[in-house]
């Protein structure tokens, strides 16, 4: 505590965060590597030596994982990329050679570009069905096709156009090509498994003085997927703001422009939630653009390192005190943002990931219902997301907030529901599917992107990675490419309406969206963010909603049932809205409540029009709760002999002393269950020698066996005595 | 009144009095609280009570515990009900020349009973008003205008028509519910929260009533029906229409009714005359409301009025607000009021705010689903179905009762007055044990009567061109309540 005190004192207010990484890192920090770089396709960090390349799966994300490694010639290594498959590899050696290595025979290939004429930028691996490797160059585009029997390239087509730098993510499948004097002017292409997709030619809004024409820089702009859609972030530094743009298949529109504190951004991209690094501000801010809202989720805070070692003495520290305690600096000079959640702190050595603090998120806003939609559209961490959700609903409900708050909430968390449960059961098939295509397309492709301080030219950080990162599961299932491709052809639209309609809360949205592009279809990723896959977890089904809100809220709310019963009747409307069904606890609570509010004249009404669905249990507590209130009684019994619960109905006759009534219900509907004894009891009870030898006679007939019971004896025996 | 003189040559009398005013010789007019024809004269008067009283203390040394029901003379009935502990109501109506039975007695006490419950909701019990104010000056005002209006509704031509034999497939006090699926029971559920609501931290009443149906109540039973019977009397869209055309010779029965002018010059307000129907009316904001034409002289504020409810043991403000064929009664606890007229302008403008929405989509759910005024009727079957205990009821639609001939209706209004009979006689017995009962009866023209009580509810039915066997009629009875009662009465 006292450590605490002191540290919160030297400046950085507490330990306030809504994102942070997790300690231990991977420590990359062996020594006689040239260097890292990030293979965003395979989410490979790779770290060349003389003679081999080391490579960290960060999927698998061990921190005291060894690398594996690669034999390679010697020579200057500008960047590294696998081919999707991991079949080969490809090295940029200089700016006008890549060679290609089988890693199976060790055969090596040179591309070279003319030397006099043009440079290469870069290159990538892509899983489109016409080509598997595309070289950036500053003269244009080559798309090569791969052989892996005779390891050799064949050029499929050369797009010619003048290249300043490029910028490509294999998570958006998107290359950016920047041109002209300011490299403002954009062309786009997206290489997916579906095709090949050009973006007509846009410009970057940049606000410029008349002698003063800033040079966009490749720094400056930022491909992010969040949600299945893709969208660029660009810098305009002249006026500090961040414009946002998304990519339609026919269109490039600029959706706002955010706020920047920093001439230094990173973007990173965590569980669909786009984090705006301010690095000068040493700040993040983080945005949820599922619903086109571009107001941040929360007040720029920190980054927070989580987990230190204990010997350390603090549990939550501040951003300074932190840095120390790992040997870096936070936002420090050797950070290198990769996409789409990690940084790698090139200086020590070390991969960070990136996360989200939901609880804290959670914690920092009263508005319920967009909390809890926030917090069902996260994915990463499901375990985060039940819990809280819960308790934000039981919190509301305590504190009384008014019923349309807390019907909204609750039908958040239903909608949620009835969306990850439908998308458990219909999409994980075909998503599948594609996500294999991606990572283990049957063309041997690579990609790498250079992470050291020096950056190549041309060459970006902007890497992608799946963004299952929670998963890991690497799909490694073989399948032909040739015969998913045309469910992908034909899926790659299905996906695109099913990831949004996935991720986006409402159809509204998707209207909205249709009216934003003029008439533009969305671009989707090609990458897929995972929804069946965690739908069990992080979905909450009207029973959990029972068992963990309204038990548990039940007792606290005694003195006022009225509010507890109104906000139950919403939910009622939230589950038949969803199309679910309430547990019939929640009925038998219900009729309860009203009950003891001496509201029996509701019951009854709620019984009639089904709002209370008729079900044995219900039909059991109605009687028990008629005992002070005869009309709900018959609710009860009226509701057991609707359901055909024959041998409840007759002893609930019985108890009420209609015991005749109860015998001809016995004959008609047979029910043999019911002790005779029960019967005879009731009509010697009544003291009527008539009647009682009208039920001994009865069992006679309708039970052959009676007459050799001990029962039959006894009553005969009272009867003569009445007699 | 205007009333009285009319109604002067039919034989029909209806009084109230108080069995312990006027106990000493001389001043037996004291017991008189209301007397219809009002321009009978005193004598006629005093006979008619001083035969009642005498009756009533008779019958009462051979039943303590019962009251007198109904006197049978050669040419008139008196229906007695006793209102209040020593209030007495009696209704005398002539009978017709055949001497048949052409009504039943609980039917006619049907009609005092509900009169002196809406009395009591509006006005408060009749002692509380005498115990307020002994000279009964009060007492006798509210009974005279309110009675006048309610009698009003049986004016046929120039004379007073009560509920006959043709009636016998209706149930006075009872409900008749709309029957909703589900979802919009949901719906108009989330709606009553939302009323309930529009004042804070106490909790509003309501009632919701689409055409002439009830929708969904939070009052007791009792409390409901009064409520009800007095929306579908003056308040639903149908009553309301009446209100406004009650001037044309079309609509007969409700031309000659108490003059409008000379209340008004009395100096009643919509609180007063509840039932005055030319008071009533729909406002712009959708509120119905007292037509201040009338008052507007006296420069009168309009009242909301406050009605008493006795299950629910509160008075409560009366807020109407009408959508299309929708009606909400919403009631305000008038305790939890203090500013009064003011608080309920302030509970009207968060009703509009709040629930404006829900309003417009639950009317639209219910059109909807609503299948008109023959939704009811199930061919072949005239029926009626009563649960007492729930004060609900369902009958086939009006428009279908009268295709039937006169002799079924006769001969169902019998079975009806048998059951009657036996249901008290053994309500006497075992007041806590429901008695099943089951008659059908074969009559003129192979029609069948039949009644049936079953665990409490009542079913009464006429088929017309039935076969003539037994099994013929207990069939009929047996598909009909697996069909519409959920197997209620289906013969175990």
């Amino acid at each position: 505590m006292l450590g605490n005190q002191i540290q919160g004192g030297l400046g950085t207010p507490g330990a306030l965060s809504h994102a942070y990484v997790q300690h231990p890192p991977l420590r990359c920090d062996i020594p006689d590597i040239r260097g890292l770089f990030y293979d965003d396709a395979n989410k490979f960090l790779i770290a060349p030596t003389a003679d081999r390349i080391l490579y960290w799966k960060t999927t698998l994300y061990t921190p005291s994982g060894p690398p594996n490694s690669d034999p390679v010639n010697e020579g200057p290594v500008l960047s590294v990329r696998y081919s999707l498959d991991h079949k080969a590899i490809g090295i940029q050696r200089s700016r006008h050679g890549i060679e290609f290595r089988n890693r199976e025979t060790g055969e090596t290939c040179n591309k070279k570009c003319r030397a006099d004429s043009e440079t290469i930028l870069g290159f990538f691996w892509t899983d489109c069905p016409t080509c598997d490797v595309i070289l950036v160059k500053t003269s244009g585009l080559d798309l090569l096709a791969y052989e892996p029997q005779s390891h050799a390239f064949h050029l499929v087509e050369s797009k010619k156009f003048n290249v300043s730098w490029y910028l490509y993510t294999h998570e958006s499948r998107l290359i950016l090509l920047a041109s002209g004097m300011q490299c403002t002017m954009f062309t786009g292409y997206q290489f997916s498994a579906g095709g090949i997709v050009k973006i007509p030619k846009f410009e970057m809004m940049s606000k410029s003085e008349a002698n003063n024409k800033p040079v966009l820089a490749a720094d400056d702009v930022h491909i992010v997927t969040v949600y299945g859609r893709i969208y660029c972030l660009q810098l305009d530094r002249v006026s500090m703001s961040l414009n946002l743009y998304r990519f339609y298949r026919d269109a490039v529109v600029q959706q706002c422009s955010l706020p920047t504190y920093s001439s230094r951004i990173a973007v990173s991209a965590v569980d669909n939630i786009i984090m705006v690094h301010q690095i000068d501000a040493k700040v993040v801010i983080l945005y949820d653009v599922s619903l086109d809202s571009y107001a941040p989720v929360s007040a720029p805070l920190p980054l927070l390192v989580r987990g230190l070692p204990i010997n350390s003495k603090q549990l939550s520290q501040t951003a300074d005190s932190q840095s120390s305690a790992y040997g870096g600096t936070i936002y420090g000079e050797g950070w290198n943002f990769l996409i789409p959640d990690l940084i790698c702190d090139a200086e020590n050595g070390l991969l960070w990931k990136l996360h989200l603090d939901l609880e804290a998120i959670a914690a920092s806003s009263s508005d319920a219902p967009s909390i809890l939609e926030f917090l069902q559209r996260r994915k990463s961490d499901p375990s985060m997301v039940k819990t809280p959700c819960l308790a934000i609903v039981r919190t509301i409900i305590l504190e009384r907030r008014s019923v349309p708050t807390v019907a909204k909430a609750m039908d958040v968390v239903l909608d949620s529901y009835t969306r990850l449960m439908k998308m458990g059961g219909a999409f994980p098939g075909v998503r599948r599917t594609h996500e294999q295509n991606q990572q283990l397309g049957s063309q041997p492709n690579e990609g790498s992107h250079v992470v050291s301080q020096e950056p190549s030219p041309g060459t970006t950080v902007s890497p992608a990675v799946n963004p299952d990162q929670a998963s890991g599961a690497v799909n490694i299932s073989e399948q032909s490419n040739s015969g998913v491709e045309h469910s992908i052809d034909r899926g790659l639209l299905n996906i695109n309406i099913s990831s949004d309609s996935a991720d986006n809360t409402s159809d509204a949205v998707d209207k909205r969206q249709q009216t934003v592009g003029e008439a533009s279809r969305p671009l989707s990723s090609g990458t897929l963010t995972q929804h069946g896959q965690h739908a069990g977890t992080v979905a909450i089904s009207p029973i959990e909603m029972f068992q963990s809100v309204f038990t548990l809220v039940e007792d606290e709310m005694m003195g006022d049932p009225a509010y507890l019963i109104a906000v139950i009747m919403e939910f009622l409307q939230s589950v038949s809205k969803a199309g679910l069904k309430a547990p019939h606890n929640l009925y038998v609570m219900m009729a309860t409540l009203l009950a003891r509010s001496n509201r029996y004249a509701e019951i009854a009404l709620f019984v009639s029009n089904k709002i209370l669905e008729p079900c044995k249990e219900l039909a059991m507590q109605l009687m028990e709760l008629g005992l002070q209130h005869p009309p709900t009684r018959k609710l009860g019994m009226d509701m057991l002999r609707e359901r055909g619960l024959h041998h409840d109905y007759v002893t609930a006759m019985l108890q009420d002393g209609y015991y005749l009534e109860a015998l001809r219900y016995a004959r008609k509907y047979k029910v043999i269950t019911v002790q005779p004894a029960l019967f005879l009891e009731k009509a010697v009870a009544k003291n009527s020698a008539h009647n009682l030898a009208a039920v001994l006679s009865f069992f006679c007939e309708f039970t052959p066996s009676f007459k050799t019971t001990s029962d039959f004896g006894r009553y005969r025996h009272i009867l003569s005595e009445m007699v | 009144m205007g009333l009285s003189s009319t109604a002067a040559g039919d034989g029909t009398q209806l009084c109230v009095f108080d069995l312990r005013r006027g106990q000493q010789e001389g001043q037996e007019l004291d017991k008189i609280l209301f007397f219809h024809p009002a321009d009978c004269p005193i004598l006629l008067q005093l006979s008619v009570i001083g035969l009642c009283e005498g009756i009533v203390t008779f019958t009462s040394i051979f039943s303590p515990e019962e009251d007198c029901d109904i006197i049978e003379s050669e040419k008139h009935s008196h229906v007695f009900y006793q209102a209040e502990t020593d209030i007495w109501m009696v209704l005398v109506v002539e009978k017709n020349k055949e001497n048949e039975l052409t009504w039943r007695c609980s039917a006619l006490q049907g009609i005092l009973k509900e009169a002196h419950s809406l009395f009591a909701m509006f006005h408060g019990p009749i002692r509380t008003l005498l115990d307020r104010q002994p000279s009964a000056e009060l007492a006798r005002g509210h009974l005279r205008t309110f009675l006048t209006d309610y009698l009003s509704d049986f004016n046929v031509g120039k004379k007073l028509q009560f509920p006959t034999y043709r009636d016998s497939l209706k149930e006075r006090g009872t409900v008749q519910m709309l029957t909703v699926s589900r979802e919009v029971a949901l719906d108009v559920q989330s709606l009553t929260t939302v009323l309930g609501s529009c004042l804070g931290n106490v909790t509003c009443q309501s009632l919701v009533l689409f055409e002439d149906l009830l929708v969904s109540t939070t009052l007791p039973p009792d409390d409901t029906l009064n409520l009800y019977t007095y929306a579908v009397l003056r308040l639903t869209p149908r009553a309301l229409y009446a209100n406004a055309s009650s001037w044309s010779y079309l609509r007969k029965g409700t031309s000659v009714s108490a003059g409008p002018t000379s209340s008004s010059s009395n100096g009643t307000t919509a609180g007063e005359r509840p039932l005055l129907r030319e008071n009533l009316s729909k406002g712009k904001d959708g509120f119905i409301a007292a037509d201040f034409a009338a008052t507007e002289a006296r420069g009168a504020v309009p009242l909301t009025p406050i009605l008493w409810f006795q299950q629910a043991e509160e008075r409560m403000y009366l807020c109407i607000y009408q959508h299309k064929s929708l009606t909400i009664l919403l009631l305000v606890p008038a305790s939890s009021l203090i500013n009064g007229e003011e608080g309920i302008t302030h509970v009207k403008k968060q009703m509009l705010e709040n629930a404006s929405q829900k309003i417009v989509t639950v009317e639209q759910k219910l059109t909807r689903g609503w299948g008109g005024e023959n939704a009811y009727h199930v061919s072949g079957y005239r029926y009626l179905l009563v649960d007492p205990e729930r004060r609900v009821s369902r009958a086939s639609p009006p428009g279908k009762v009268t295709t039937l001939a006169k002799d079924s209706l006769l001969a169902l209004n019998m079975l009806r007055q048998e059951v009657d009979l036996e249901k008290s006689r053994y309500r006497r017995g075992d007041p806590c044990h429901d008695k099943d009962f089951e008659a059908c009866i074969r009559t003129k023209n192979n029609a069948w009567v039949i009644a049936k009580i079953s665990r409490g509810r009542e079913l009464y039915m006429a088929l017309e061109k039935g076969d003539e066997t037994l099994l013929y009629a207990s069939t009929a009875v047996e598909k009909f309540s697996n069909r519409y009662c959920e197997g209620a009465f289906s013969t175990d």
